[in-house]
């Protein structure tokens, strides 16, 4: 890290595209040092985001370092600061704090079916996951990607589903709450789609990220279908201000978000998420 | 060579267009003045206009229709009531009162509103630019404050242990039958501090007590306790220990739509005064006239004389004594201290807004920091949203770790909105007048 | 307690005028910050000369957190013309020495040290200010109604975390050197050596046991208990702005006056405000009260400790939590009871 950890590395917004509603993919070139700094970052870190003016705010990191030389990131348009993102254009500047927090054990995950759980936005941290996933397919089992939202307008990554899913055993299922007459997947809660696919916890780790309702519920039925706490893996969220584990914002008990986190698993949390909803 | 800024509010129907007719008129009227168009003068919030000198202006203008011509009927009557109150507390809080101007300028009247720009102008010309700002030296030099004029009274004979039965009798008689669901009182805490207390069951009602250390408004959780929380059961009754001074609160809560009436039985009790620090009478009882509790569903307590003094408006009169520079710096120096840790504020009955307009995330209305410009913008925009409806229960002056005198801003606001509309607030169940409730809007539940 | 340094190390012995001038000769060279009267109010300021600090002081209303920590402090200052952008860090400069830190507000710096420099990464504002500062303590002769430093790990005679350390004697004071800095700011030379004993001090009575550590986690999920504690909290973050300890921080651009130009701050925030988990859109962890005052006890008592390796609780005991809540929250009932939870 700089030797000022609050000052933020200055980025350029290489792209911006639509992602789905109210959701921008924002694909940021860094200068000045900060290419060194997230020189392998890992999958599962997470960055802050600074619209000089407005504030920061932390991010996942969306894409798997080496694909493409840009680091990616997925904001939706809620308050101050993500409105600010929002407002910019392709080669405005923006500020790049980073890489923060742990990451997924992808080494452990290797020679194990893998089952991803993503919910909205939350899908955009897994991401690097499957991306990681597919550019070593031989060192990981299956690959069963359950992916949700609210509505079909707000899935994210629709442009990348045909390559997931015509990699090699690799199996996708979309479902949304409400579908519109387009729609012609499942319609339901990710927890139903997830007692449809029925996947078995035999050598398998599962991977969940979205909002914390349905973590905790997603949590729940893992645990009614036979997969041991220890083997699923969550990437949780709390408003953050420093990410460094000094500000004490984004404590879930002991254990600090930004620090120990935002990889956990659940054997470490699971007594905690309560407090989370 | 200074050039006084100058922020002037003109309503679309009368004075925006007195203006306008003005500058085709070819009539001369200054540069200074950026003009801010709005609907009708009473929109012109003293939000808006303490954020203009918040900003930097050196003075602010306010032109309405005159009254009775208000393309909205009433909206400047809103204007004409409210921006007199702001401009008592800025004075009082060392701003000179030429720097802020309410007139009324019809469509027609070009020429008066040239006169009025330019004669407003020249006067914040005069007083030369606004000086919100202390030096950070003198600041440093912790300059000694003036010394407030004190009253120190002895603590006058009540008859604690009989209110005290009577407030238990009380308490479990509520408690047994189920009316209420919990008696809000006061206890005596381990280090013998008197405190407030919830009691649920009439086993506990031998924790109730009354003495003189019964400073809290317990007023101040009915809001909390009453609010009905999405999806579950509506909140049941609750019963609450007042003093006179706090059952004021809970008209002015009522009067604002915070809960039903029926909702809270308040066990009224006369008070001979509390505390202070020193053993002594609290400040605020030095100067008290309402003994009895003046709303109850059950009284406590024989009747209680009533104690006049004219200390309190002497310290009014100590800041009015002093010339503006001086005014503001002994306000400078007493906000230079805040934290910012809005024990005033949580400690109010009435101050319970679910975001704080000074504790927006956006800053907004003001900054994060807690720098002195922040804290005198939140402490003068707190009295102003006090006025008429601040009941001087003294517990935001109590409750400040940095003794900060803000009663006597609180005090200052309540003569002025009784010389102004002979109002006081919480003596009957009406809003403050400076408030405006549209009809219709406010519904129960 | 042994007294080992009458033997190892070198005392002085000082009368009430010797120390007084030798505060007024390190201020014509440092930054002096002392207990002062400021409208009534014992608080640490900047003192000019000796004659400006309030002798006889007893314990501040704030703690020295704010001479490292200040309650707000500029971050970056961002300058933003067309697309181009040019942020500027200035740390604190100017070496400063605080006169009468008492022993339970120095074991709170150290507290803050666990967090801000012994914790990767460093931060660099806050070791600016600490590497630019010297603390002289003034151990506590007295122990005020509500200290309770001996129940957390404390003594009212700790000269552990000071750079020079002070006993009242009935005469004056006992000097001491406790680091290499603090050494070096004495005139060595021109003081009385002494053998005398450092003078005996009540300490407080414990007033209650904490419990330890791996108890904690067992109190969580006692709800009913954290909503009859917190039943009273007016949520008004007063004992974590006082408090030594509590570091907690929001960060946040605002604009500066020139357009164009902005400044990152931080200042202090507390988990017992209403909106301090709020995120955008609407989502509000810990609403209920009960469960903010959990989660400040048990960050005192456990996650504090546990984030940044102490030993001791991160309470030091000071007891201005106790005196300033309005509604007489008191931290040594809430442990207490807590401990007798079955």
């Amino acid at each position: 890290m700089s030797d000022n950890p609050m000052k933020p590395y200055l980025g350029r917004l290489a792209e911006v595209k639509d992602l789905a509603s109210e959701i921008k993919l924002f694909r940021v070139e860094l200068m000045n040092g900060g290419c060194e700094a997230f020189q392998g970052y890992q999958p599962g870190q997470f960055a802050f985001l600074s619209a000089f003016g407005l504030g920061e705010a932390p991010f996942g990191i969306a894409n798997a370092c080496g694909q493409g030389n840009t680091l990616d990131f997925a904001v939706n348009r809620l308050g101050s600061v993500t409105t600010g993102l929002h407002e910019m254009g392709e080669g405005d500047i923006l500020g790049v704090r980073g890489p923060m927090g742990n990451s997924f054990p992808m080494e452990a995950f290797k020679g194990r079916d893998l089952v991803v759980l993503g919910g909205g936005i939350g899908g955009a941290p897994l991401r690097p996951v499957i991306q990681t996933v597919l550019a070593n397919r031989a060192d990981y089992g299956q690959l069963t990607i359950l992916w949700a939202a609210r509505h079909p307008s707000l899935l994210v990554f629709t442009d990348e589903y045909e390559a997931w899913r015509s990699a090699p055993d690799t199996r996708l299922h979309l479902t949304v709450d409400q579908a519109d007459p387009a729609w012609d997947h499942n319609t339901g809660l990710i927890t139903d789609l997830l007692r449809k696919v029925n996947p078995s916890p035999k050598n398998a780790v599962t991977i969940t990220c979205g909002p914390p309702i349905m973590i905790y519920y997603v949590s729940r039925m893992l645990g009614e279908m036979g997969f041991s706490p220890v083997n699923n893996y969550v990437t949780l969220e709390a408003r953050m201000h420093c990410g460094l584990g000094k500000c004490g914002r984004c404590n879930l008990g002991e254990k600090l978000i930004c620090v120990d986190g935002p990889v956990f698993n659940m054997a470490e949390v699971g007594n905690m998420l309560e407090t989370f909803l | 060579m200074y050039e006084p800024r100058i922020i002037a509010f003109l309503c679309t129907w009368c004075s925006y267009t007195g203006a306008d007719s003005a500058g085709i008129a070819r009539m001369k009227s200054p540069a200074n003045i950026r003009d801010i168009r709005v609907p009708c003068s009473g929109r012109v919030s003293p939000e808006l206009i303490m954020r203009a000198f918040n900003q930097g202006a050196d003075g602010v203008l306010a032109l309405g229709c005159h009254v009775g011509e208000c393309h909205y009927d009433t909206g400047n009557h809103r204007a004409a009531k409210r921006i007199p109150a702001l401009h008592a507390l800025m004075t009082y809080a060392g701003l000179e009162p030429e720097r802020l101007r309410l007139d009324w300028v019809s469509a027609s009247e070009g020429e008066r509103f040239s006169k009025i720009a330019t004669e407003f102008t020249e006067a914040v010309r005069a007083l030369g630019p606004i000086h919100w700002k202390m030096e950070s030296r003198r600041l440093e030099e912790a300059a000694k404050r003036m010394e407030l004029e004190s009253e120190s009274v002895p603590l006058p004979p009540a008859d604690c242990a009989g209110k005290t039965d009577a407030i238990r009798l009380k308490a479990r008689e509520l408690l047994s039958s189920q009316a209420v669901e919990c008696v809000i009182g006061y206890e005596v805490g381990p280090r013998g501090r008197t405190r407030p207390v919830f009691i649920h069951s009439p086993e506990d009602v031998e924790r109730l007590v009354w003495n003189p250390g019964c400073v809290n408004n317990l007023t101040s959780y009915l809001d909390d306790k009453l609010t009905p929380v999405g999806g579950k059961e509506p909140p049941k009754p609750v019963a609450v220990v007042a003093k006179p001074c706090d059952s004021r609160a809970v008209n002015v809560l009522v009067a604002e739509h915070r809960f039903e009436r029926e909702k809270v039985h308040v066990i009224g009790v006369t008070c001979e005064g509390v505390a202070g620090e020193d053993g002594n009478l609290q400040f605020r009882c030095v100067n008290c006239q309402e003994r009895t509790p003046v709303v109850y569903d059950t009284l406590v307590g024989a009747p209680v004389e009533g104690r006049a003094s004219d200390v309190p408006a002497r310290r009014i009169g100590q800041m009015e004594a002093l010339a503006p520079a001086e005014r503001m710096e002994f306000w400078l120096g007493e906000f230079d201290r805040c934290i910012r840790c809005y024990a005033c504020r949580q400690a109010c009955p009435l101050c319970d807004c679910p975001v704080c307009l000074f504790e927006r995330d956006d800053s907004l209305w003001v900054g994060m920091g807690i720098g002195l410009d922040e804290k005198r913008t939140f402490h003068l925009g707190r009295a102003y949203h006090m006025a008429g409806r601040c009941v001087g229960c003294g517990e935001c002056e109590r409750a400040c770790p940095m003794d900060i005198p803000v009663c006597l801003l609180n005090h200052k606001m309540a003569q002025e909105i009784e010389k102004m509309f002979g109002h006081r607030a919480g003596m009957t169940v009406a809003p403050s007048p400076i408030i405006t409730i549209l009809s219709g809007e406010y519904k129960e539940g | 307690m042994t007294d080992q340094w009458a033997s190892a190390n070198k005392r002085w012995a000082v009368t009430q005028e010797q120390l007084a001038g030798w505060l007024d000769s390190l201020a014509k060279v440092r930054t002096i910050i002392a207990p002062r009267d400021v409208s009534g109010v014992l608080l640490f300021r900047k003192v000019a000369d000796s004659s400006q600090v309030a002798w006889g002081f007893g314990r501040t209303v704030m703690s020295v957190k704010e001479a490292f920590l200040p309650s707000t402090e500029r971050l970056l200052t961002i300058h933003k013309t067309g697309q181009e952008v040019r942020l500027e860090v200035e740390l604190a400069e100017g070496q400063q020495i605080i006169f009468g830190v008492r022993p339970c507000d120095a074991r709170g710096v150290r507290m803050l040290d666990a967090v801000f420099l012994d914790s990767n990464p460093v931060d660099p504002y806050y070791a600016a200010r600490r590497a630019n500062t010297a603390l002289v303590g003034l151990a506590c002769r007295q122990v005020g109604a509500s200290c309770f430093c001996t129940a957390t790990g404390g003594a009212p005679d700790e000269a552990g975390d000071m750079d020079v350390m002070l006993y009242e004697t009935g005469e004056g004071y006992l000097v001491e050197a406790v680091t290499e800095r603090g050494r070096f700011l004495i005139p060595g030379g021109e003081w009385p050596q002494t053998r005398q004993p450092r003078p005996q001090v009540q300490p407080p009575e414990a007033a209650f046991t904490v419990p330890a550590r791996e108890d904690w986690p067992r109190f969580f999920n006692q709800a009913e208990y954290w909503d009859r504690m917190a039943e009273r909290c007016h949520s008004c973050r007063v004992c974590a702005y006082i408090c030594p300890t509590c570091r907690c921080f929001a960060v946040r651009d605002e604009a500066l006056p020139k357009p164009g130009e902005y400044e990152r701050i931080r200042c202090w925030d507390s988990c017992e405000g209403k909106n301090y988990r709020l995120v955008a859109g609407g989502h509000r962890p810990r609403s209920v009260k009960g469960e903010r005052i959990r989660n400040r006890m048990f960050c005192k008592f456990m996650y504090f400790p546990e984030q940044y390796d102490l030993d001791e609780a991160a309470c030091t005991g000071c007891g201005r939590c106790i005196d300033a809540c309005p509604v007489n929250l008191d931290i040594t009932e809430i442990v207490t009871e807590l401990g007798r939870l079955a």
